[in-house]
């Protein structure tokens, strides 16, 4: 056995480094946005410690044989299931939704530990030996693996967490090789579940577009009208599920379409994050001298609104940054993702960027108000345990990877 | 079917894409907010994060003329509510507790819905101190409730005068779209009289404190450590033309009469004392005005708030007298040797009585008998035209512009206006009437005494105000306020036969010989103004003392009939009260000033 002396070979510093400089970044933001405030104060050695836990972890992932991963996929699956039904038992309230574990003093969210879990589960349900992908069967199982968790993260309710399960499916499906037609099938309930929820004008033009569609695939009469028929079942869905959601998740719906509507409301977080960041100009008003950050304008500015510290106290430059790092990550994801040549590795990898990715995008878009107000965290930055330990477990998996990539054929 | 291998480059590139796309997005999103728009953001977040907090200034004070206090501000504490925290189960505890009727706290939340809910309102002010401590022990479970202390407005000198002070007010919410620059809810604004007039001189100029607070709006502390702040600054105390002790014997004689009294200083246009009955207790207007005491003004048969010295009109009966004796003599239609008979009436279309047969009378003698025939004849010398301009050059027919706003012009008839009211072909007849001051003729109170105040003076005096001078308050000297004068252009000698007239009223053979005292010459004439609703008016206007008039003073009292019995005393205890008041204060002078002064 050679041993390879080219470090380089064996670890990426193209994935650790971003995430590092995330992570600083994140630890102070978090100091800044709690200094002054004495029921948030220790957040910062927290997550500091949980930072020291996570690269442990890390690495202890990073070296384990990487068919290890397989072995575990279809029993950390369940075990995480039971986990996210212990949690609307046994679970612990905090800010609406029903989402957290405790142990001790210590608590945790078993939805981050079913992001991987997942990824694991359908990665390997697609990769045996001839799956195909456009069968109606073995579509309807992968979106059914994922739609398990997904329910019942939607019954804590976590809305964020859910939408990040969709999108992580649908990447999965999509690597793994999905026709445009299947993707079609797939992706249109969603399409008009949204369209249902902006009003009935929006659906019907919606049921427009999917009977176009239809019409330009060519299937035949029975399968379209299936199809169509589906669609229409899952707008009004939609519909139903909208109106049966908490009144804070639909007040955030409708604040996002005006936020003005609502000032001291739900509209409230999206105007205030926006001047925060905007007020910070090109170099940002210094490190502790953002005054929406240290006059708390922004309720637990550490944990979703974490990035508008950044873009405050650092400005454009900060933004840039920040950008920068995660579109490096992405890339750097994206390439192992391609050069790693066993199926289930690979939809793994590219399950894992897509949650990164959908994390990154709607906690970035919302608080530059482009997005609705949606309660997940940004990667690395935000504060909290369990998304950072989940997360640097899964940069692990893509480091591991990346050491093995040249093992399989 | 499978036509593409898992992850090929095409799908590669897709999500390349995606995720270039959506990073650039953002970034064109962070520069828009960061570069582009910063300076917007900006502002906002200094809006934010800074408050401004309104330091009051204190109200400027009402003085007499001889500088006793009339008007000034104590400190009193004031219930608020603010709606939007309140909670409306605490009704029943806080009425309570206020000792308010059941139901006030709904209704007053319902009357003030029009103002902004996150914004204290008064409720109560003057609330009594173990309501405050009651307060500040429970602050924990009254959510919306809190309590200020504030300025309100007192009398120490008893002085209620409240036509002529007026009050002050929380502004309206009408008003307050009107005046946003100075202006927030929940500010005190002068409502009629003084106050009302004088509102910029009196409220002062607010200031300005900026503290830094959070996002619940708790204070952190001074903002720039309060390089920015403004201090308030004090409204300017006015000093009134009032006198004290005439003020309040006027307002004493009319404590149970209807009517008004205006006294002047006929040289200087200083209103001296003016009283229009009944009053109002302006005391209460200083508290949250319950809505009852409001309405109970306002429907109040006596019309309380009505300003009767300069809104109410009347016909001024013989007071009018004069005016015809000043023209006919002016314009040379007659001398005091010129004399008509009277027999006890006039025949012009019909006929016009006198009260009297005066046989052979002179202007003199006409105005000290109040004889009609001799001025019914008059009219008709003078002219219904001519008559009428001096009847402006006297301030009839229109506002004196003394310094309250509540004032009407009254009416002087003239030809145009009986042609519009009768025709071309108007009966003629009409006019002897206005000789003696009846008919369509109506004047206010106040007009009838710069009436006075003129003839008194022959023919100069200055409009009637209020306000002398307003006190520097930075020097603390008086600032002295100019009005404009007002000039007859009639001669001395006309005054001098009229006056003699006015003389013997009260010296003479007159109407109103039961006033006349030893040492102070007063010289009047009495007046009935004809009521068609009930008894007649009395009317008494007057001056002295009569070789260097100090006062002159026109009194009304309603429905009482006959001026010389019922209006005449008030107006020689008046004239009294300030001619000894200002004999002491000249005697002291000259104490102090020359022991060697002689006493002539």
């Amino acid at each position: 056995m050679r041993i390879d002396y080219n470090i380089e070979d064996k670890f990426d510093f193209g994935l650790l480094i971003p995430v590092l400089i995330l992570f600083g970044l994140g630890l102070l933001a978090i100091y800044s946005s709690t200094i002054n405030n004495t029921l948030a104060q220790d957040n910062f050695q927290r997550q500091l410690a949980w930072g020291v836990l996570s690269i442990i972890i890390f690495f202890i992932v990073y070296s384990l044989p990487t068919k290890v991963f397989k072995t575990v996929a279809i029993p950390s699956y369940f075990l995480s299931i039971v986990m996210l039904i212990l949690v609307l038992v046994i679970g612990r309230q905090i800010s609406g939704s029903k989402s957290w574990i405790m142990l001790g003093s210590l608590g945790f969210q078993p939805s981050e530990f079913a992001k991987i879990a997942t990824i694991l589960a359908v990665s390997w349900y697609l990769s045996r030996n001839n799956t195909d992908i456009d069968s109606f069967k073995d579509i309807l199982v992968s979106l059914a693996i994922g739609l398990l968790p997904l329910m019942l993260i939607l019954l804590e309710p976590d809305m964020g967490t859910s939408i990040v399960f969709i999108g992580v499916i649908l990447t999965i499906v999509f690597w793994k090789g999905i026709s445009s037609f299947s993707l079609f099938v797939v992706l249109s309930p969603t399409f008009i579940a949204v369209s249902a929820i902006f009003g009935l004008a929006y659906f019907i033009v919606g049921l427009a577009i999917i009977i176009a569609f239809l019409i330009i695939f060519k299937r035949d009469l029975f399968f379209s009208a299936s199809i169509f028929a589906l669609n229409l079942a899952s707008g009004f869905f939609a519909d139903y599920l909208f109106n049966a959601l908490g009144p804070h998740q639909q007040k955030r719906i409708q604040a996002f379409i005006d936020p003005m509507s609502d000032p001291l409301g739900s509209g409230y977080n999206t105007i205030q994050a926006k001047v925060a960041i905007g007020s910070g100009g090109l170099a940002g008003k210094g490190f502790l001298e953002g005054h929406q950050t240290q006059l708390q304008f922004i309720p637990e500015q550490w944990t979703d609104f974490a990035f508008c510290v950044i873009g405050e106290e650092f400005g454009f430059i900060g933004s840039l940054v920040v950008l920068t790092m995660f579109l490096i990550l992405f890339l750097r994801i994206l390439k192992i993702a391609f050069s790693t040549k066993d199926e289930f590795l690979s939809l793994v990898v590219i399950g894992i960027l897509s949650v990164y990715f959908i994390h990154f995008l709607i906690n970035m878009g919302m608080v530059v108000g482009i997005l609705p107000v949606v309660g997940i965290p940004l990667p690395f930055i935000s504060y909290g345990g369990s998304s950072l330990v989940v997360n640097m477990l899964m940069l692990g998996i893509v480091e591991n990877i990346y050491r093995t990539r040249k093992n399989y054929t | 079917m499978k036509t593409e291998f898992f992850g090929s480059l095409k799908r590669r590139a897709v999500i390349y894409f995606i995720i270039t796309v959506s990073v650039t997005v953002l970034g064109f999103r962070l520069f828009q907010m960061q570069i582009v728009n910063r300076q917007e953001y900006e502002t906002k977040s200094s809006d934010n994060s800074v408050k401004s907090l309104e330091l009051n200034p204190l109200r400027g004070l009402f003085y007499d003329r001889n500088m006793n206090l009339l008007v000034s501000n104590s400190p009193a504490y004031t219930l608020r509510i603010t709606p939007a925290d309140y909670d409306t189960s605490l009704n029943q505890l806080i009425e309570t507790v206020i000792d308010a009727e059941s139901g006030f706290i709904k209704n007053f939340l319902y009357k003030n819905r029009v103002y902004s809910k996150y914004l204290p309102l008064r409720l109560k002010r003057g609330i009594d101190f173990k309501v405050v401590s009651w307060i500040e022990e429970n602050s924990e479970n009254l959510p919306g409730i809190d309590y200020v202390l504030e300025m309100y407005r007192n009398y120490p000198a008893g002085v209620n005068a409240s036509h002529s002070f007026g009050y002050t007010k929380e502004i309206t919410a009408e008003q307050l779209a009107n005046n946003k620059e100075y202006y927030k809810q929940g500010d005190f604004v002068g409502y009629n009289g003084i106050e009302k007039n004088y509102e910029d001189i009196l409220r002062g100029k607010k200031g300005y404190e900026y503290v830094l607070v959070d996002s619940r709006r708790r204070e952190l502390g001074k903002f720039k450590g309060g390089t920015d702040d403004l201090l308030p600054i004090n409204g300017q105390s006015v000093v009134l033309t009032f006198d004290t002790e005439t003020q309040l014997a006027a307002e004493k004689e009319f404590k149970d009469k209807r009517g008004a009294l205006v006294a002047m200083d006929p040289s200087t246009g200083e209103i001296i004392a003016f009283v229009s009955a009944p009053e109002y207790d302006l005391n209460k207007f200083s508290f949250i005005t319950p809505k009852d005491f409001i309405s109970a003004l306002y429907n109040d048969p006596a019309k309380p708030l009505f300003n009767r010295a300069t809104m109410s009109i009347n016909s001024p009966g013989s007071t009018f007298k004069m005016l015809a004796a000043i023209a006919a003599l002016d314009l040379g239609l007659i001398t005091p040797s010129y004399t008509i008979n009277c027999t006890g009436g006039f025949t012009y279309g019909r006929f016009f009585k006198c009260h009297g047969s005066h046989g052979s009378v002179n202007v003199i003698r006409a105005i000290e008998k109040s004889c009609n025939t001799f001025f019914y004849k008059l009219i008709y010398k003078i002219g219904l035209d001519r008559w009428k301009e001096y009847a402006l050059k006297f301030g009839f027919g229109k506002k004196t512009n003394v310094d309250i706003s509540e004032e009407i012009p009254g009416l002087i008839p003239d030809e145009n206006y009986y042609i519009k009211r009768y025709g071309d072909n108007w009966p003629k007849s009409i006019m002897a009437s206005l000789g003696i001051g009846q008919g369509e003729v109506s004047v206010t109170p106040l007009q009838l005494a710069q009436y006075t105040a003129l003839i008194a003076n022959n023919g100069n005096s200055v409009q009637p105000h209020f306000v002398r001078a307003y006190l520097d308050p930075n020097t603390n000297k008086l600032i002295p306020l100019e009005f404009k004068s007002i000039n007859t252009e009639i001669n001395k000698s006309v005054f001098d036969i009229v006056k003699e007239g006015m003389f013997l009223v009260v010296n003479g053979k007159g109407t109103a010989t039961h006033i006349k005292i030893e040492d102070i010459e007063i010289a009047g004439k009495t007046g009935t103004a004809q009521n068609p609703h009930g008894k007649d008016h009395a009317w008494f206007v007057a001056f002295a003392p009569f070789d260097n008039p100090k006062i002159a003073i026109a009194v009304l009292v309603e429905n009482v009939g006959f001026g010389g019995t019922h209006a005449a005393p008030i107006a020689k205890r008046i004239i009294e009260t300030y001619l000894r008041g200002l004999n002491q204060k000249e005697n002291k002078q000259i104490d102090s000033d020359s022991k060697f002064a002689v006493k002539n």
